[in-house]
């Protein structure tokens, strides 16, 4: 469950960008999470619920959590086709080989806060 | 009011971790990250190292536990200077309890610097503490679907030792098949079997260690 020291980190970036532009209070969090970035979904809803009713920080208790999810994409760098990987291992369907480069899947950000 | 940020969610600790880096690079320190689950033996092999190897390097440990001075203490008896940090529940270490701990160090005069990680062969694997070496452990009685299993442990490490190998006559590790599955993980990364406790191909990973701090020292020269 490493998704609770992951919300750690972001809760931590919000606040230190909330401090400086004088932002008291956070109702709405979004994400960018990439289905192989080793953060699932669900527990960092899970996550974000336990640090909103801590009250040594700026999110609200009804703030909400948004998650944009980002698909693997992979392209085989022996035959160039696109295809979406189930796992790191980016197996080409065609080449039956791990030859795929990443290009998308492993994002893992934060888009944008709102408060006030 | 919408306020975007469009940071990497390990900011802090690429950050963190960057700074590490450059102090270890200054001084010319060797410094290897060392993941396992529990019980895979990291610190037996680590008691083992330290004393083939401590006539030649000043060496430096930091021991990552959620709890206890155990293996600290276990490290000092041999006469390296270990530091613990108990996460006390964190699954991991990251690059800020690395930083934290860094001052009780003397870089000016240690060679390596061993980082053993909370054992989990999960979350260790995605947090960049600032080494150099990324060294995954894996023990014979763990079983032989841990490197298809746990991939992103084994895809981020360039080194695996398979330890207690000395039991693989009572059990079922197939250690072709472990290399197989690493090669077709990660190629370029490189298996080798030991025993920490007979000795069996110790001298394969001390080797490797010594290339190591030999490249951090030549760095220096033609700095």
């Amino acid at each position: 469950m490493h998704e609770m020291a992951l919300m750690e980190e972001i809760v931590q970036l919000i606040e230190q960008d909330a401090r400086i532009k004088k932002v008291k209070y956070v109702k709405k969090v979004e994400l960018i999470v990439g289905t192989l970035s080793n953060a699932l979904p669900d527990a960092l809803q899970f996550a974000f619920d336990v640090y909103k009713v801590q009250e040594n920080n700026c999110l609200t208790t009804d703030a909400e959590l948004i998650i944009h999810v980002e698909k693997a994409k992979a392209i085989c760098t022996i035959c160039g086709q696109q295809y979406e990987p189930v796992t790191k291992i980016a197996q080409c369907p065609t080449c039956l080989l791990p030859s795929g480069r990443m290009v998308a899947g492993e994002t893992f950000r934060i888009l944008a806060y709102e408060g006030g | 009011m919408k306020i975007t940020l469009e940071v990497d969610v390990l900011t802090n600790n690429n950050r963190a971790a960057a700074f590490n880096r450059q102090l270890f690079e200054e001084t010319n320190t060797l410094v290897i990250n060392i993941m396992s689950s529990p019980g895979a033996g990291k610190t037996t092999i680590l008691e083992k190292t330290i004393e083939a190897l401590a006539n030649e390097y000043k060496i430096g440990v930091i021991e990552g536990d959620l709890a206890t001075e155990k293996d600290a203490e276990r490290i000092r008896t041999l006469g390296a200077q270990a530091v613990q940090i108990n996460t006390h529940g964190g699954c991991h270490l990251d690059a800020r309890m690395i930083a934290a701990v860094l001052p009780q160090f003397d870089f000016q005069h240690l060679d390596i610097l061993f980082i053993e990680n909370v054992g989990n062969l999960v979350c260790p694997s995605g947090y960049d503490l600032g080494q150099q070496h990324k060294v995954a452990v894996l023990s014979v009685p763990e079983g032989n679907d841990k490197i298809p299993k746990y991939p992103t442990m084994f895809m981020r490490t360039e080194l695996v030792l398979l330890n207690k190998v000395d039991l693989l006559p009572y059990l079922d590790f197939d250690v072709e098949q472990a290399k197989k599955d690493l090669s077709y993980i990660h190629p370029q990364s490189k298996l080798i079997p030991l025993s920490a406790k007979t000795g069996e191909g110790m001298d394969e990973w001390l080797h490797w260690i010594r290339e190591g701090v030999a490249r951090c020292k030549k760095q220096s020269i033609s700095q």
